[in-house]
């Protein structure tokens, strides 16, 4: 039947570009963070350099990521309210602790890294591992608990956000390394250069290991939202078929995923410094968009 | 003193027995736009936002059409998400069940606009918290009706306590077909609607935005 809307309210999307650039960065932080813990814990002497990478990284996107909560407020100087009337029930406020807690606790751990204390290092990187992931999972309990937006109210999100968290990192760990590795490899002895070089390219395939684990939470997300609710079909053929096309399946699951996975993998590509750059700053690109859609498209749907 | 107790508890009990609520009656609407007008009158909405509104469509090919037409308000709802979602207890639920914001409370973070089924917060521009309709509880506190219900002129709109059974609305709720918008969301909306359209009422159907 022929319908058409005569007149209506409609508002303006009460979350912007703010709000994706805002859990970019604390899932930047929460995987270089973690990235940094395994590699000082794990042991091997050729990975302690990207674990002091991991750690002078974090707290510094971190200390960014709550700048970007703020100015996204209505009212940026009633921010405080956030530790006075505390709602326990909120996601929001299970942030407002986390995001104080685990920069602070990531500065102490870099400053023990760097000073070589590797016990204690190691004790506040066990606490701070659990701190990063629930930093950036609580972003995805914001978004989960977002009832009447389709796209956001699923139990997959925080799972969701955490293995993105940890693909963007490891990218951003690896393009850390890179810069590096151009640095002193004209210095440092050839053995050094390779053995730099060889943690790179294996640092690539974790990265690609993570992409896939990443493209299965998303292509699950999809196959339960093509055969749910109405609202759920409609927001899928909007990212699917959509006006959000070109960003969901061009840039966050071609560019953003497939891509960076083969050219780790694949042979040619995955045994040259370039090809495993080339996908860190593709997954870096993909992460965002993919935060990007998440947020926007989320709140695309018309609700009355 | 025992006894005494228990019918001291009772009475408090008996004391907060009431619930607002709303019914909507769509045969006896005309669409003619005056409760928004007497709710922006009421509570000074800016231009730009509406605490109330009536949402219309047209329906069907020519002989055979109608416009239909649904009035969109908070719903007030007795399982509300955006108080669970709310940081800072800005919004809560008062005793007789209307959901408030706490203008000096609110930091505007738009959590609760962005979880709410309905989309009935909207930022005020001018004062720049989150607002929404509140039964006009500075009215109903006073013992008068909601701006709305007072200006409806086919009297579509009854307000009163859902909880007193000698009420108007407990009458008509308990004689009559109702519905509500999004009831499988769990929210409990407490407006209630009498002939509502399906069409009206599903946000998608005549949605032109994904072509």
């Amino acid at each position: 039947m022929d319908i058409r809307i005569f007149y209506n309210i409609h508002y303006e999307m009460p979350l912007g570009i703010l709000i994706a650039i805002y859990f970019y960065l604390t899932g930047l932080s929460a995987g270089s963070f973690v990235i940094s813990v395994i590699s000082t814990i794990g042991g091997k002497t050729e990975y302690k350099p990207i674990g002091r990478m991991g750690a002078v990284l974090a707290p510094i996107l971190l200390l960014l990521a709550p700048l970007t909560l703020i100015i996204d407020l209505e009212q940026p100087p009633r921010f405080w309210h956030l530790f006075l009337y505390l709602n326990l029930q909120s996601p929001i406020t299970y942030g407002s602790f986390l995001l104080t807690t685990y920069p602070i606790n990531g500065l102490i751990y870099a400053w023990f890294l760097f000073k070589g204390n590797a016990r204690w290092a190691k004790i506040l990187g066990l606490i701070g591992i659990p701190l990063a992931l629930c930093t950036h999972g609580y972003t995805g309990f914001i978004l989960a608990l977002g009832k009447g937006r389709i796209l956001w109210s699923t139990a997959l999100m925080p799972t969701l956000f955490i293995v993105s968290a940890m693909v963007s990192g490891m990218a951003l760990v690896i393009l850390a390394a890179a810069i590096r590795y151009a640095y002193r490899s004209s210095q440092s002895p050839l053995a050094e250069q390779e053995r730099d070089r060889g943690l790179i390219l294996s640092l690539g395939k974790t990265m690609g290991a993570l992409i896939i684990a990443d493209l299965f939470l998303v292509g699950n997300d999809i196959l339960v939202l093509l055969t749910s609710t109405q609202e759920a079909l409609h927001v899928a053929h909007l990212i699917l078929f959509g006006k959000f096309q070109p960003y969901f399946v061009g840039m966050e699951i071609l560019l953003g995923g497939f891509l960076p996975m083969f050219l780790v993998f694949l042979p040619w590509t995955g045994r040259s410094l370039w090809g495993v750059v080339a996908a860190s700053i593709l997954v870096m690109v993909g992460v965002m968009v993919m935060r990007y859609v998440v947020v926007v498209a989320g709140q695309y749907l018309p609700l009355h | 003193m025992a006894k005494e107790k228990a019918s001291g508890k009772q009475e408090k009990k008996e004391a907060v027995k009431v619930r607002y609520g709303m019914v909507i009656d769509l045969r006896r609407c005309i669409g003619c736009h005056s409760c928004s007008v007497a709710c922006k009158a009421e509570l000074e909405s800016p231009p730009g936002v509406y605490r109330s509104w009536v949402k219309i469509i047209e329906k069907g090919t020519y002989p055979h059409v109608r416009k239909f037409f649904l009035p969109s308000l908070c719903n007030n709802c007795e399982n509300p998400i955006c108080l669970t979602n709310c940081p800072v207890k800005a919004t809560w639920k008062r005793e007789d069940g209307i959901v408030v914001v706490d203008p000096h409370r609110c930091i505007g973070c738009k959590y609760c606009m962005a979880s709410c089924p309905y989309d009935v917060r909207s930022i005020n521009p001018l004062k720049r918290i989150v607002q929404k309709c509140e039964f006009c509880r500075h009215r109903v506190d006073a013992g008068i009706e909601p701006a709305c219900v007072e200006t409806c002129l086919g009297r579509a709109r009854i307000f009163g306590n859902l909880l007193d059974p000698k009420s108007e609305i407990a009458q008509l709720l308990a004689t009559t077909p109702t519905q509500v918008i999004k009831p499988d969301l769990g929210t409990f909306p407490q407006v209630f609607y009498i002939e509502a359209d399906l069409d009206a009422m599903n946000p998608m159907k005549g949605w032109k935005g994904n072509e």
